[in-house]
């Protein structure tokens, strides 16, 4: 069983919210999505494991046992090629759950006229096998249990 | 499993096809000539969990190895 925190402070508002079905379609996989609160902040690792990918606006954490975690940082940000992200730490590090990974402004984001929503993708995860510990509307704080994956 | 390349090239109407590939950390996002080319069932058949055309722009999404596949596109378009 894999505990999943939240990256991101906000509110849980489940992938069938994002405006990318690439994520409100489950096609990468199940687990939930984020309306951050509009603060710049850091995003934290939602596992411990490896760091597989690292882009500014997304990165995936890999743990020991082969399970992958997608943490998407707005939606259609890829074209921003990183402007308002900061790296904390680099692709292959090695992090703890809820260690920082990114720095972001999502009120930037927004303001920018995009979505600054953060799945949170448990990666081609079996159906059935994630299980929300917050339902969707209620507010989150970064680094709380968001979804378990068994 | 990671999507095969040679078969996603065929998928999207083949090199002659294809105008721009660029990876983002789930999809190949790439934009193509003749979107009528393009074959959806093939590229799920080579491995991509859903493809999305709107226009000329076809977003194969391919999970977290996009870049990997990417590059070995662009290896064999050069």
């Amino acid at each position: 069983m894999t505990t999943v925190l939240a990256p991101v402070a906000g509110y849980v508002v489940g992938l069938a919210a994002v405006p990318d079905p690439v994520f409100s379609e489950g096609l990468v996989g199940p687990g939930t999505a984020i309306d951050p609160a509009r603060e710049p902040g850091e995003v934290l690792a939602p596992i411990s494991g490896l760091i597989l990918k690292l882009h500014p606006h997304a990165y995936v954490i890999g743990g020991e046992d082969g399970r992958a975690v997608l943490v998407h940082l707005g939606i259609d940000t890829v074209l921003l090629k990183g402007e308002g992200f900061r790296l904390l730490a680099c692709e292959g590090d090695r992090v703890r759950a809820g260690q920082p990974v990114v720095a972001w402004d999502p009120g930037a984001i927004a303001a920018g006229g995009r979505s600054p929503l953060c799945p949170v993708v448990a990666l081609d995860a079996r159906p059935g096998t994630v299980r929300a510990t917050l339902a969707a509307g209620g507010a989150v704080r970064a680094g709380e249990e968001l979804f378990r994956w068994d | 499993m990671a999507a095969d390349a040679n078969a996603i090239i065929a998928g999207l109407g083949g090199v002659d096809n294809i105008i721009d590939i660029e990876p983002c950390i789930t999809r190949l996002r790439t934009e193509v000539r003749d979107a009528s080319k393009v074959d959806h069932a093939a590229l799920r058949a080579a491995g991509a969990h859903g493809v999305m055309a709107a226009g000329n722009v076809v977003q194969v999404v391919v999970g977290p190895d996009a870049d990997t596949i990417a590059s070995d596109i662009d290896d064999l378009i050069d």
